[in-house]
């Protein structure tokens, strides 16, 4: 294969260039074609990005021109406001809580759908329409019915209700994220599926057991696909808000143990008109979501194991 | 398939472009008025009022045949934030209903249209002069106000005589307000009533009972920590007895009265304002009345008579004297006093209100009575509140929660909302 590609590549650069016309014409074509999409980046995205850069050293409240103020939102940010620093602890907590319990149940239930013979198709979607509906507003308000004072849970297992107590109202609203585990599990089920049945059967005639299946093999091969979704999950549980925002009646309560970090920002920029504030809130978010992205591309260099190093 | 999946694709591509034409022709057909002039005007309300409102704009349509109005109403929170959206924009309706805490905010943003400049138009010498100046902003009339309000205690009758608690009277103080919870929940087992240790309202009460106020005239915060640290171990106290409702019950208050604590059957009263009062009455079969807020300790009364809402028109408007004719005719036309009657609180033309009292039922007679029980004995009301109050009412329940949930002492609390307070009106 290899040996047939090169003199392919080396053929299309002898012969004499175009002349320069007709490849600008592509060019433009190209651009034609693009346009939609880079028109949506620039006026959607990018434009919008450096407004809230320029907001978020000002004092804007939507009515008044902004006032530039400098740093001092963030200084504001991280030395006067103990609110923020609570939004900051809930929303690290939140992470913690919900992303290893969503991978791993995403995980768990792969496995079983990959060792079932029938009725794959269908608990396949019975498991993922969880996140088709989760997404929606109403069945987070049913979250908020099932976890309250009188609900299901509440009846079921007599502990009142959670979304009135601090110390268990956000994990109502994790389990509400946990429980929408269908894409990472889809993501896990086609990983699976990519794992040499060779390499089982090598493992068993060694000697080993399910379980040692599952660490020396499994594991390995799946963790470029598990890397995957940790970075995927991590990124969407920092910027929870439906959730918060819906199974909390919108006040993040109660005693702000469920006002995660873009709850508080809506809060500063929609509530109290404070737009400077909450755009500086979204860079440091955006920033921070960069360091973990990066610290996790850091440590996957020692647990992600690429089929391909195999050969080098 | 392929066909089919085509079919379907072209069929949903048609009906999504159909829709996009729809909704423009919408737009562009409503904006044209056939050489009329034509007023935008926005509410916020319930169906109830939306119709009231439709019948007497209808009226108004029929007066003024040149003027035509075209309205829009939603629920509060959603018009809260359409409007700031639309005054932001510089696209402020001609007319629009405004609350006390946007007043402050529009009439600096430049988005509210100075009043006097149409006041041969819109007449305001029937209004009481201290409900008047609620809507002025640095000596300018921003606003009318359009009905009138007051606080007041509301509870479940039947459990209170029954329990044999001496009923609230004119006249009471903060501590036999507390004393009365007390009694009621010996008595009864339930609380006597809603914590009020999270509404920013009821703190405004018991601070215009001691003579001070929220904010001070130009805008700044008019009591201190330790004013604060004062009403929250009072009511925190209260609730560790019992007395008043549990951190749990307290929490889940959003603004709907079936929501409070008096709604939900867990409390036999609640602090509120006098016309959503009415909804306690299809929760409560057996029936609640109002009686007014406790007082200061000599007897100094807190609550006041607030206007519930506003008229104000847009600065940019094309038309400020068909505006003006609209609000004058909400405010001060017999016909149009008849088909509102109380739907926005008791009317603030004080001759129509004489006219139309006797006419009003039900619930709307009970507010009208509870008001008319309290006149002249009142304070002014406060000026209305600087730009930040909006925001400031959340914290100071967000606070309070860190206090019923044992997470912070009232102190601390306190010190953390004066904090919070003074950064909110800075800016």
């Amino acid at each position: 294969m290899t040996t047939t590609a090169i003199p392919a590549e080396s053929k299309r650069a002898t012969p004499p260039a175009p002349k320069r016309r007709p490849k600008r014409e592509r060019e433009g074509a190209a651009w034609v074609f693009l346009s939609p999409w880079v028109l949506g980046a620039v006026v959607l995205t990018l434009l919008p990005m450096a407004v809230s850069l320029y907001l978020s050293f000002t004092d804007y409240n939507l009515f008044d021109p902004p006032r530039w103020v400098g740093l001092r939102n963030y200084t504001q940010m991280f030395t006067e406001d103990p609110r923020y620093w609570r939004s900051v602890v809930t929303t690290l907590t939140y992470v913690v809580i919900a992303v290893p319990l969503q991978l791993a149940l995403a995980l768990v239930v792969a496995l079983a759908l990959k060792s079932m013979r029938r009725g794959k198709a269908f608990y396949r979607s019975a498991f993922y329409a969880p996140s088709l509906l989760g997404a929606s507003m109403s069945i987070a308000l049913v979250w908020r019915a099932v976890f309250n004072d009188g609900g299901t849970v509440d009846n079921l297992l007599g502990t009142g209700g959670w979304v009135n107590k601090p110390g268990w109202a956000l994990l109502a609203v994790a389990l509400l994220t946990v429980w929408q585990f269908g894409a990472p599990m889809v993501i896990f089920l086609a990983g699976l599926q990519q794992i040499p049945a060779e390499l089982y059967e090598a493992a068993a005639v060694d000697g080993a057991g399910k379980w040692r299946q599952f660490l020396s093999v499994t594991v390995p091969m799946l963790s470029p696909v598990l890397f995957f979704n940790l970075v995927l999950q991590t990124i969407q549980a920092f910027q929870v808000f439906t959730p918060a925002f819906a199974v909390s009646a919108g006040k993040g309560g109660p005693a702000d143990s469920t006002l995660v970090y873009t709850m508080y920002l809506y809060d500063r920029g929609f509530v109290a008109s404070h737009m400077g504030y909450a755009s500086a809130m979204a860079w440091v978010l955006l920033l921070v979501i960069g360091i973990v992205t990066v610290v996790l591309f850091r440590t996957s260099r020692s647990w992600v194991f690429y089929a391909s190093e195999g050969d080098r | 398939m392929p066909g089919h999946r085509t079919k379907g694709f072209c069929a949903s591509a048609a009906a999504l472009v159909l829709c996009a034409l729809l909704a423009g022709c919408g737009g562009s057909g409503e904006s044209v008025g056939g050489g009329k002039v034509v007023l935008r005007y926005t509410w916020w309300g319930n169906p109830d009022r939306a119709e009231r409102t439709e019948q007497a704009v209808a009226l108004f349509e029929k007066q003024h045949p040149d003027i035509r109005v075209q309205t829009s109403f939603s629920g509060y929170d959603a018009y809260k934030q359409k409007l700031a959206v639309q005054a932001s924009g510089g696209d402020a309706p001609d007319v629009m209903q405004l609350d006390y805490r946007q007043i402050d905010q529009y009439a600096s943003g430049g988005v509210l249209f100075d009043l006097a400049k149409q006041k041969t138009v819109l007449r305001t010498s029937e209004i009481d002069p201290g409900l008047l100046d609620t809507g002025r902003v640095d000596g300018v009339q921003y606003a009318v106000p359009q009905g009138r309000g007051t606080e007041t205690v509301v509870y479940d009758v039947k459990a209170w005589k029954d329990s044999g608690v001496p009923l609230p009277k004119w006249g009471w103080t903060w501590d036999d307000w507390a004393e009365a919870v007390r009694a009621l929940k010996e008595r009864t087992g339930k609380p006597g009533a809603t914590d009020p240790g999270q509404s920013e309202d009821s703190f405004e009460v018991w601070l215009r009972g001691q003579g001070k106020s929220l904010y001070t005239e130009d805008g700044g915060l008019g009591f201190t920590a330790v004013d604060l640290t004062r009403w929250w171990t009072f009511t925190d106290k209260l609730r560790r007895a019992g007395a008043v409702s549990s951190a749990e019950q307290t929490t889940q208050i959003d603004g709907t009265v079936e929501n409070t604590p008096l709604g939900r059957g867990t409390a036999l009263s609640d602090t509120n304002w006098d016309a959503p009062a009415s909804g306690y009455l299809a929760i409560i079969p057996s029936g609640v009345a109002l009686a007014p807020m406790p007082s200061g300790a000599d007897g100094t009364p807190g609550q006041y008579f607030k206007p519930s809402m506003f008229l104000g028109v847009g600065a940019s408007t094309s038309h400020p004297k068909a505006a003006a004719q609209l609000i004058d005719f909400l405010i001060n036309d017999d016909e149009a006093a008849k088909i509102l009657g109380a739907t926005r609180g008791i009317p603030v033309n004080e001759t129509i209100r004489k006219e139309t009292a006797p006419l009003l039922k039900d619930f709307d007679r009970t507010v009208s009575d509870y008001q008319a029980s309290l006149e002249g004995k009142l304070k002014d009301p406060p000026q209305a509140p600087p730009s930040g109050d909006n925001a400031l009412q959340t914290t100071f329940q967000r606070d309070y929660d860190q206090v019923s949930y044992e997470r912070m002492s009232p102190r601390e609390a306190a010190e953390n909302y004066v904090t919070e307070a003074k950064a909110e009106l800075r800016s």
